[in-house]
Parts: C-alpha cells; sequence; structure tokens
C-alpha cells in the first residue's frame, strides 16, 4: 500500500513524457475553443428560434433543446464520427469520412449549444420588456436592439451559468480520446501501453485536468464577478 | 405662429381581443403646450400614450405628428397599410416617451443610457453625442451621476436620466406615461420639478398623471377619460372648477383629498 | 427494412440486457451520490476540523472530468487502496463520486437558502438543533433541491456511457459490441442514441414536473 502510494505520487515518469502529456493538452483546449464557438453560435440562433413569435420556429428550436440537451456527449461523439458521415456521403454519393477533431468539434458543439440555447433563453426573456420599448421608443430598430440592448444584459445575466457550462464543456473534451483525437487522455493511454505504469500517469492526468480547470473556473467566475456587480449592485 | 399642432390624435380607436380599451378619441396638441391626462386606471389613458408612438398599434384612427401622418399610409388603392418599421422609428425619433418603470439600460453608465439613441440611432459622434448628453444631464440636475450606473440612483434620479435620456433625441413632443406613479412620495417631488421646468422652456409634453396638483398648475389643457372616451377636456380651471361630467366630479372628488 | 429488423429488432435482447446494467449501474451510482453527497455537505458546514478535507474532495470530485476520475478509480485505486476489485463496481463507484460532490453543493445550498427565521422559530420554542435540523431544515431542504437531484440523476445516466469503455457491458457497450460485429453503425448507433435521449428526456420531465407540483404545492423556488 504505501509502496503503491509513493508510487501514485511519484510523478517523474509523468515529468519525464511532460512534452508528449502538454501537447496532448494543447488539443483538449483546440477542441475546447472550437467547440465552445459552435457551442454558442448554434445556441444563440436555437435561442432565438425559441423566443420566435411564430410557433413553427418555436417548435424547431424546442426539438433542438431537448434532442441535445438529453443526449449523453459520447453516444453523440460515436454517432457523429462513424454514422453521419455515412449518410451525408449517402446524400452526396460519395464516400465520406470525418477526421476525429471534427467529429469532436461538431459532437460537442451540438450538444452543448442545446445547453447554452437554455441559458440564453432564460436571459432573454429575463429582460424586462420595458427596456426594449425604451429603444423602441428611441426609434431603435429591432436589429439594433438585439445588439445594444438585449445581448449586452442577456451575456452579463447568463456569465455565472455559461461558465459553468464551459468547464463541462472542457471536461467533455477528455472523452474526444475516445475516437482517437490525440489528446492528454490518450496520450496518457499510449505511454501507459508502453510502461506498464497507470499509477502515475492517470493520477497525473487527474490533477493536472483538476489543476487547469479549477484555476480557470475559478478565475472567470471572480472576474465575471466583479464585472456584473457593477450593474446588479 | 404655425397653426399645424405638434400632435393631433383623430378617431384614434385600440382594441385587445374583444376588449375595446380606446373607443375613438380625438384632440389637438398644439406647440409648447402641456396636456395632462387623468383618469381612473383602466381608462385607457396609457394605451392612448402608448397608441401615439406605435408601441401599441392603433386598430383605427389616425395619429399626426407635425402634420404628417404616424404609422399608417393610405396607397393608391385607398387601402390602410401599416408603415414599415423602419418609417415608424424614423416619427419616433421625434417623441420623447417616459416610462412609469423608468427602464434605464442597467448594463450602461448613466451617460450610456442618454448618449445610446443620438448615436446609433442619429448617427452622432461621440463627442458631440456626451456633450448634448452632458446639457441634458444638466438639466435634470444629474450632472455629476453621469458616469454611474442605473442601479446606484435612487428611483427619482433613475426617472431623471429617463427624461434626460428622452430629451437627448431632441423630441418635438415628450409622452410621460404615468411617470411618478411607482416612486415614493418624497421622490415625486423631484421629478415633477424636472417637469414643471420643462413645461416652462415650452416643452410640448403629454402627461399621464395621477398627480392632480402638476395637472391643474402645470397643464394648459386637461383630458378626462373614461372607459376609452373622453369624457371632459378643457382648460385646468374649467375641468378642476366646473366639471360638466358627473364621473368626473366624482373622480376629481376622490382625488382631490 | 431489413437492415433495421436485422441489426436492432434481433438483437433487441442483447439491447435490453444492456439497457438493464445501465439502469442498474446508475441507481447505485445515484445512491452513493446521495449519501455521499449529503455526508460531506454536513462534514463541510458543521465538523470543523474536517472542514478542509471535504472542502478538497468536493472541489476535486467537481473539477475532475468523469472520465478522467473513471480511469483513475479503475486502474489507480485497485493498488492504491486494493478496491474496487472489479470493472463494474469501479463504473457505478466514480459516477457516483463524482455526483456527490455536485449534490454536496446542491444540498448545501438549499440548508443556506433556508430562512435563519425558521431555525430560530424551532430554537426558540425549545428544540434542541439536532431536532430542528431533523424536523425543520431537512425536510425544506429536500423540498427545494427534489428537482435538482432529480437532475444529477440525468447526468449520471449521461456519463454512464463511459463504463463502457472498462468493459463494463451496459448499453453503450453491447452497441459498440455490435458495431465491431457487423460494420453497419447507423442503425444501431441511432437507435441506441435515440433510446438514451428518451430515457433522459423522461427522467429530466419528470423531474420537471416535480419542480412545478412542488412549486405549486408549496410556493418554493428550485435551488
Amino acid at each position: 500500500m504505501s509502496d503503491a502510494l509513493r508510487q501514485s505520487l511519484d510523478l517523474s515518469l509523468f515529468w519525464e513524457y511532460r512534452q508528449v502529456l502538454l501537447s496532448g493538452l494543447l488539443f483538449n483546449v483546440y477542441v475546447f475553443a472550437c467547440s465552445a464557438v459552435t457551442a454558442l453560435l448554434v445556441g444563440l440562433a436555437a435561442a432565438l428560434l425559441r423566443v420566435n413569435r411564430s410557433w413553427p420556429f418555436r417548435w424547431i428550436g424546442t426539438v433542438h433543446v431537448e434532442l441535445f440537451r438529453n443526449a449523453p456527449d459520447y453516444i453523440m461523439v460515436v454517432w457523429v464520427h462513424f454514422v453521419l458521415p455515412l449518410l451525408l456521403g449517402a446524400i452526396i454519393g460519395r464516400r465520406l469520412e470525418f477526421h476525429p477533431f471534427v467529429s469532436a468539434v461538431i459532437a460537442l458543439g451540438f450538444v452543448y449549444s442545446g445547453y447554452f440555447a437554455e441559458t440564453f433563453r432564460a436571459g432573454i426573456q429575463a429582460i424586462p420588456i420595458g427596456h426594449v420599448e425604451a429603444a423602441r421608443a428611441c426609434g431603435m430598430g429591432e436589429r439594433l436592439i438585439l445588439w445594444r440592448i438585449i445581448l449586452p444584459q442577456v451575456v452579463r445575466r447568463m456569465l455565472p451559468e455559461a461558465v459553468n457550462q464551459l468547464v463541462s464543456l472542457f471536461k467533455a473534451t477528455t472523452i474526444v480520446s475516445l475516437i482517437a483525437v490525440p489528446d492528454l487522455m490518450y496520450n496518457v493511454s499510449m505511454v501507459t501501453a508502453t510502461e506498464m505504469r497507470p499509477l502515475p500517469l492517470y493520477t497525473g492526468a487527474a490533477l493536472t485536468y483538476f489543476a487547469v480547470i479549477w484555476l480557470a473556473a475559478t478565475g472567470v467566475r471572480l472576474l465575471s464577478e466583479r464585472w456584473r456587480s457593477k450593474i446588479y449592485a | 405662429m404655425d397653426a399645424t399642432p405638434a400632435i393631433r390624435v383623430v378617431d384614434l380607436r385600440k382594441s385587445f381581443g374583444t376588449l375595446e380599451v380606446l373607443k375613438g378619441v380625438s384632440f389637438d396638441v398644439d406647440r409648447g403646450s402641456v396636456v395632462s391626462m387623468i383618469g381612473a386606471s383602466g381608462s385607457g389613458k396609457s394605451t392612448l400614450l402608448r397608441c401615439i408612438n406605435f408601441l401599441e398599434t392603433p386598430s383605427g384612427g389616425e395619429v399626426y405628428i407635425d402634420g404628417e401622418p404616424m404609422g399608417f399610409r393610405t396607397d393608391a388603392t385607398g387601402q390602410r397599410r401599416l408603415q414599415p418599421l423602419s418609417e415608424i422609428n424614423r416619427m419616433r425619433r421625434d417623441l420623447g416617451m417616459v416610462f412609469q418603470q423608468f427602464n434605464l439600460w442597467p448594463h450602461m453608465t448613466v451617460l450610456g443610457n442618454v448618449i445610446e439613441a443620438p448615436m446609433r440611432v442619429r448617427g452622432m459622434n461621440r463627442k458631440r453625442a456626451a456633450a448634448l448628453g452632458e446639457e441634458c444631464l444638466a438639466r435634470v440636475h444629474l450632472s455629476e451621476k453621469a458616469r454611474e450606473y442605473p442601479a446606484r440612483l435612487s428611483g427619482g434620479q433613475q426617472q431623471r436620466v429617463a427624461i434626460a435620456r428622452a430629451l437627448a433625441m431632441q423630441p418635438k413632443a415628450m409622452l410621460f406615461d404615468e411617470p411618478t406613479s411607482s416612486l415614493d412620495p418624497e421622490l415625486t417631488d423631484e421629478v415633477l420639478a424636472v417637469m414643471r421646468e420643462l413645461a416652462g422652456d415650452g416643452t410640448t409634453m403629454i402627461v399621464v398623471t395621477h398627480e392632480m396638483g402638476f395637472a391643474r398648475d402645470a397643464s394648459d389643457r386637461v383630458l378626462f377619460l373614461h372607459n376609452g372616451l373622453i369624457e371632459e377636456e378643457g382648460p385646468p380651471e374649467q375641468v378642476f372648477g366646473a366639471p360638466r361630467s358627473e364621473r368626473c366630479r366624482q373622480f376629481l372628488s376622490k382625488h382631490l383629498q | 427494412m431489413s437492415n433495421w429488423e436485422r441489426l436492432v429488432w434481433n438483437q433487441r435482447g442483447v439491447l435490453l440486457q444492456g439497457l438493464a446494467v445501465t439502469v442498474e449501474v446508475c441507481l447505485i451510482a445515484f445512491a452513493v451520490a446521495i449519501v455521499g453527497g449529503l455526508t460531506l455537505c454536513l462534514i463541510r458546514m458543521h465538523v470543523r476540523p474536517l472542514r478542509p478535507v471535504a472542502i478538497v474532495l468536493i472541489e476535486f470530485f467537481r473539477a475532475t472530468p468523469i472520465f478522467v476520475q473513471l480511469m483513475w478509480v479503475t486502474y489507480v485505486w485497485p493498488e492504491l487502496f486494493g478496491w474496487p476489485n472489479s470493472f463494474f463496481t469501479a463504473g457505478w463507484l466514480a459516477l457516483g463520486l463524482q455526483s456527490s460532490g455536485y449534490l454536496a453543493e446542491t444540498f448545501r445550498a438549499g440548508i443556506e437558502g433556508i430562512a435563519r427565521g425558521h431555525r430560530e422559530a424551532g430554537y426558540a420554542l425549545g428544540m434542541p438543533p439536532l431536532l430542528v435540523f431533523r424536523r425543520i431544515v431537512m425536510p425544506q431542504t429536500l423540498l427545494t433541491v427534489a428537482p435538482s437531484i432529480v437532475n444529477q440523476f440525468t447526468v449520471i445516466v449521461k456519463s454512464s456511457t463511459l463504463i463502457s469503455v472498462i468493459t463494463v457491458q451496459d448499453l453503450m457497450f453491447q452497441a459498440m459490441k455490435l458495431v465491431n460485429v457487423w460494420y453497419e453503425p447507423i442503425e444501431i448507433l441511432t437507435v441506441t442514441a435515440a433510446l438514451y435521449i428518451l430515457f433522459v428526456f423522461l427522467v429530466s420531465t419528470a423531474g420537471k414536473l416535480l419542480a412545478d407540483r412542488l412549486r405549486r404545492r408549496y410556493g418554493l423556488a428550485a435551488a
């Protein structure tokens, strides 16, 4: 037991492979950044559909949200990687294959767009109608109202919630190793296979992820609170 | 002086489903005059005000701003058509509106609220807009609060900022929708004082209010609305001194204590 | 149509077996999460000397990705602690631990959200602290956090797909096995995805109905 403990806390092996592992962590960041942008844009579009005045749009938005919010990320990653290319290929009549990175970004982007859509929608609906009317009374057009009056308030309102979802998204990027995106977890399992010493490697990976996520989340939360407190005094 | 009234309302009607809120209201507001609208809640005062700048689309009737028809145009075939939003927006700039709930945008500073529309709608550059904004804030005696966020202001101060925001568009007329109704009594006076100053400067104003003192002292004409119709109208001395309508007399006796 | 029949309908026994394993693992993990979460929460709030330990554990469970935790528990714990001794156990343990971190914070928010006056009213009547906790604090907390607890169950179900990676024979595992046998992923993966989405949708809808009902009956806002 004490030997195992010492081994798992002896991270020299982890240090030895630091370059491979760091490049893996960078892959997590790439996947995270690309899918976050996708998720935010698609989520905003879905939220705007959900608050649309005509019901077919609202319905499409609702189906989008329910579909992706209730889907496990792993099966969506697998589905996008193995099924979507076949379906699209059948449509355009050509053999199609996605790079694992692309599959990961599409799958995670769409899954999290479901969560962001709900956050955006709640933020939009929480804005008093009077703020919009005041803008209309000033002669502001609908697009100007969206970008200047609604979205800036939505962003501030949804920030704490959105930070939580971004943290979840970053954590979800670890599963892309399962379709062979060479991220930190993937490299850890590769090194484990050659060195046959899972203890320090998996412990190191867990500690690394914990440190990165905890620091980033805490930092962003502090910043966003400071920024928000100016308005919601 | 030009005889065209600043605002002319002709046979204005508004229904919500089967509920008829305005049943044909007509009146003129002369340039530089102050018209107060009084009446019980539910009499249609606020709806009337909101129909004037098309925050509610009227079901019938016309509104003219400086002689120009607002919202509707009659096309070649004689059909009445709602104008596109851009056209309505263009005319809304000439009507400043002050809401009961202030409706300041919380994510912008006081000055930011005031200069937003001059910059984005009128296309003014920031420097000129800021100068104008400072001027408008001075008119409501809040120059020192320009850099604060709305949440740090009292209700009365917020409402004065809202007035400055409307003034910054240099409107032809100002519409006040119960501007003091959500304020504590001790805060209403500072807002009413600012409104009196505006009236004194010759601002054209329509004021929906429960403040009978303001209606009596500060306005040129008073309209008493009841059930979607103008029940009594005239100069304040007449409406408050010798109302012809029984309902108006009852309403006043209840509200003048 | 024959593809659907051959690949999905004829394999329904295997898929349902997998679904049963999924449900079993999730229920065990859920129980672990509730007990673990409440324990962590109470230690954090009321056991001064152990407080830092509870905080570190909560933060660690919450800030580490479930997949990483699963691997860690599966491959490192047996050598460290000599347990868990099967992949099945490792599966529910990892899922339960992660959720216990989240539930600990949910419980804390619920307990702290109860107006001080409610507790004081109890003390004023001469109720001892434990009685106040048991009769006043806990019932209200459970009511306000019930929807969040249901929501946490959906998180467990979604994360449970990952235990197929350590060869626990859940629905995901069976689906991937069929894919590897037939090399025809379209039907199997689509049906499996639909089953998961439906399952999670039903649970979360039940959670929403529960939240609405509580709100109507007790006027409570969910924590």
